[in-house]
């Protein structure tokens, strides 16, 4: 490896570190300024003088700010990221215990968002202001527009309630609790080492749902930003050269056009991924699915900063590796930044 | 190529589309039940904090006694069979019952009882309080709580004050819990007696163990076999977070979940119309009330806090906002309480408060704020209180928070108006209520007395502390009852800083096959004789 990359290398790290230690100093401030009290969650509104400061103590949230947060740096480059007051157990196992929720249900979600998203934003460009284009835009407008909250509950209604397709809130029926031994987190990735079929059915069967609506939502946004990028291609010259020179629409599209936003969709879906992993809380709610975004939500709620700054720093890391992803990627479609 | 990809394609809409068969309800021999779990923080009993934890581990820990969930006055054996109180009212004697043991096997002890309660001292968490308010201390433990032999319990009452308020509150769950001491001492890392352990375990005598919690997913109780008492029909119940009020009752509705905690008024109604749901109110422990800072020159004024008074729609509050949440009760004692007078019987009467107002030097009323929680039924409290107000001229402007907000601006004495709920009743007793809601034994901001919500309103009146302080130690049932009554009426003509309008109910939603569901207040329902008819 020569000087430069190493150079660049470090350069990179660097900035990286920097990146996570403002964001956590940042966290830190916000949680520490909002008005939520940790030690009156502990010890309840009845609580006497005498009670709250030993808690308060025991916390350590009666020091001042600088020595609480260089305490809490100190700690998590020992690797020692605390205990949640929320649940009592290590940050880091709480964390391994809700991201795979979180992982299934944006996976799933991301997987529908482009997968239908992307040929849609085609379709859409190549019809442009013909009917196909204003129905997939009215769709899209829906997607993007309605609260997902309201999405949520409406999906409940009809496909749990009414038809009863799909299963109610929660990962898996109460039933089926303890079935399968929990291996990964992932409860499908779980119950297909099991083997347990039937397990299997019913963890799809609750997963669908609260997917396909976050879904839905992923593809209105991809779906709306294919559109804008392929019309951008199809209005340059070089399309209407190769189609002049006799170069089949299809081809023309598919191998010029298309190869030519790859980029710009992979950013896109990158973000989209990286949002849905963050935690859509409002939708964790609605189906009760005991995800990230309720996770750091909860914790927030209650000034547990132990469990808040960890899980931003989390968010911070899965930024940067999705952006160092999506680079890395660039490299493979576009050979100008090689 | 083409075949490869058809079957890619075949395979991903085959996953898509298929399902398993939907069971439409929950087990015969598992009970499954769903409310909002944000508040359990842990499972140790000492710790506690919300109602929420209350209703876990009810079914977890027994007590030396039991409140009856009908009439809660009454004390009913649990872990003792029997108890004494001395002629001279400083000391309760406990028996044991025998045959009594532990989920882990061992028998439940004297020594166990003492340990329990002089842990629940020495850690001196949320729990404490309700036995330090009478004197007892991690420091008089050792002298307090002895164990003669191993069947018989002594609790030595540091100061006067009426037995049976210790008995009660040795019945409720957090105060009364009783730790098999050998398996919490087994798991002490640090000397912390289990605190860390008991986080997340159980280590109690009751008909359920705790299988599993998953902090804001579920709570697991698995039968406890080595259970002393009826065995439980049901094998496992499972307690589900389900914050949303509109989940439960769709969950409710298909019968996947067999009782909801924790829904919003406007789903309980929807759900009187079905028959295969029975809805259920029960006593719960505390009021909702509008209380004033006496910090401020204007509601120092007793006219301007008389005012107020006539400016509450008791009736229409009681009619639309708090169906399902309160009952209409106007004085600082729960009804069905023991002393409790019968309503006072305020109403709303804007030219009377107008008067008073005039009387008070605000003819034309004033300029307020008014706090409340931005939850229901807070926020429709406060808006339904800030238009009665201002039909006599008080402009109040709603500002609404969460609950470290709104109570915290009432701990720091910073707030005009607010509306809330509390006023103890955790103890069907009236001085549980009186206590948390009139008394004050220090009114100096430095005092820092936050958890008397007569502290926090700067309402300070020496003869009403030393009227509670009498009722609390008169020996004669009849006498008592009466300085009670005489509490009330004179608690009423001082026209206090907190002004009770209702007070608090729960209901709950519960599939109609369902049977054997003695619902106890303030969420202590013992889930052990629930059976299922299906």
């Amino acid at each position: 490896m020569s000087h430069d990359r190493i150079f660049a290398a470090a350069r990179q790290a660097g900035t990286i570190m920097v990146t996570l230690l403002g964001l956590l100093i940042l966290t830190f401030c916000i949680g520490r300024l909002m008005p939520v009290d940790p030690v009156r969650a502990i010890v309840g509104e009845e609580a006497d003088r005498a009670t709250y400061e030993l808690v308060a103590e025991r916390l350590g949230v009666n020091l001042p700010l600088h020595t609480q947060f260089i305490r809490y740096v100190g700690d998590v480059v020992r690797g020692d990221f605390g205990v949640s007051i929320r649940t009592g157990q290590p940050v880091i196992s709480d964390i391994a215990h809700v991201m795979p929720a979180t992982i299934e249900l944006a996976t799933f979600a991301i997987l529908c968002g482009a997968g239908f998203g992307i040929p849609l934003g085609i379709f859409a460009a190549i019809n442009r202001n013909r009917p196909a284009d204003h129905i997939i835009r009215f769709l899209t407008l829906i997607g993007h527009s309605m609260p997902i909250f309201w999405t949520g509950m409406i999906g409940l209604i009809i496909f749990y309630a009414v038809l009863g397709l799909v299963g109610g809130g929660g990962r898996i029926s109460d039933y089926y609790i303890g079935l399968v031994p929990e291996t990964t987190g992932f409860m499908l990735i779980d119950a297909a080492i099991a083997g347990d079929w039937e397990v299997f059915g019913d963890a799809l069967n609750h997963l669908i749902l609260p997917a396909s609506i976050l879904g839905y939502s992923s593809m209105a946004y991809i779906t709306r930003m294919t559109r804008s990028f392929m019309l951008d291609q199809l209005g340059q010259e070089y399309i209407t050269t190769a189609r002049v020179k006799g170069l089949s629409k299809g081809r023309t599209i598919w191998h010029h056009a298309f190869a030519n936003i790859r980029v710009q969709l992979v950013t896109i879906v990158a973000l989209a991924y990286g949002s849905l992993l963050e935690g859509a809380v409002l939708i964790e709610t609605v189906f009760s699915w005991p995800g990230f975004g309720q996770y750091i939500t909860n914790n927030m709620l209650i000034g547990d900063m132990n469990a808040v700054m960890t899980c931003v720093l989390l968010v911070g890391v899965i930024f940067i590796a999705l952006n160092l992803l999506s680079d890395a990627l660039y490299k493979i479609f576009d050979p100008r930044t090689r | 190529m083409y075949h490869m990809k058809a079957m890619i394609a075949a395979a991903v809409i085959g996953a898509a589309c298929w399902s398993a068969p939907l069971r439409a309800e929950t087990p015969p021999n598992m009970l499954v039940v769903g409310f909002s779990m944000n508040n359990i923080l842990t499972l140790d009993p000492a710790a506690i904090t919300g109602k929420e934890t209350v209703q876990v581990l009810a079914n977890i820990y027994d007590n030396l006694v039991s409140l009856d969930p009908v009439n809660r006055s009454e004390v009913t054996p649990q872990l003792a069979e029997s108890w004494v109180v001395s002629d001279d009212k400083s000391k309760i004697t406990f028996t044991l019952r025998d045959g009594a043991t532990f989920a882990s096997g061992n028998p439940v002890t004297s020594e166990d009882v003492v340990w329990s309660l002089k842990r629940l001292m020495s850690l001196n968490l949320a729990q404490a309080s309700f036995l330090k308010t009478h004197g007892f201390t991690a420091d008089n433990a050792e002298a307090s709580f002895t164990a003669p032999d191993v069947k018989t319990v002594v609790i030595t009452l540091p100061k006067k004050v009426d037995p049976e308020l210790i008995i009660m509150t040795l019945g409720i769950v957090g105060p009364g819990s009783i730790y098999d001491s050998k398996t919490v001492l087994e798991n002490e890392k640090d000397g912390d007696k289990g605190a860390a352990w008991l986080t997340t375990h159980s280590a109690g005598s009751g008909p359920f163990v705790l299988g599993e919690w998953r902090s804001n997913e579920r709570v697991v109780l698995d039968r406890n076999d080595k259970y002393w008492g009826d065995k439980p029909a049901m094998r496992r119940i499972i307690m589900r977070h389900l914050a949303e009020s509109q989940s439960q009752r769709l969950m409710l509705e298909k019968g996947d979940i067999d009782i909801a905690f924790s829904m919003s008024a406007a789903d309980l109604k929807s759900l009187e119309a079905n028959k295969d749901v029975k809805i259920e109110t029960i006593g719960g422990s505390g009021f909702y009330y509008l209380a004033v800072s006496m910090k401020d020159e204007k509601f120092k004024n007793p006219k301007v806090r008389e005012a107020l008074r006539y400016l509450i729609d008791y009736q229409g509050l009681d009619k639309t906002v708090l169906p399902y949440f309160g009952k209409l009760r106007d004085r600082p004692i729960p009804s069905g309480i023991f002393g409790a007078l019968p309503e006072a019987g305020y109403k709303l009467d804007v030219e009377k408060a107008k008067a008073l107002l005039a009387e008070a030097g605000y003819p034309n009323g004033f300029s307020t704020t008014l706090r409340g929680i931005s939850d229901a039924p807070f926020l429709n409290l406060a808006t339904a209180l800030q238009a009665t107000l201002a039909q006599a001229g008080i402009k109040a402007e709603v500002i609404t928070g969460s609950g470290d907000q709104i109570y915290g601006a009432m701990r720091e004495r910073k707030f005009e108006l607010l509306v809330g709920r509390g006023g103890g009743g955790q103890l069907p007793h009236p001085d549980s209520n009186l206590r948390a809601i009139a008394y004050n034994p220090n009114n100096s901001d430095e005092a820092k007395l936050t958890n008397f919500q007569g502290w926090r309103t700067s309402f300070f009146d020496e003869k009403l502390n030393s009227m509670i302080d009498a009722a609390q130690v008169e020996g004669d049932k009849t006498a008592q009852t009466k300085l009670y009554g005489d509490i009330q009426g004179y608690y009423a003509d001082l026209v206090p800083a907190i002004q009770p309008f209702s007070e608090v109910v729960d209901t709950v939603g519960v599939r109609a096959d369902i049977k054997g569901l003695a619902l106890n207040p303030s969420w202590s329902t013992q889930l052990r004789t629930v059976t299922k008819e299906r």
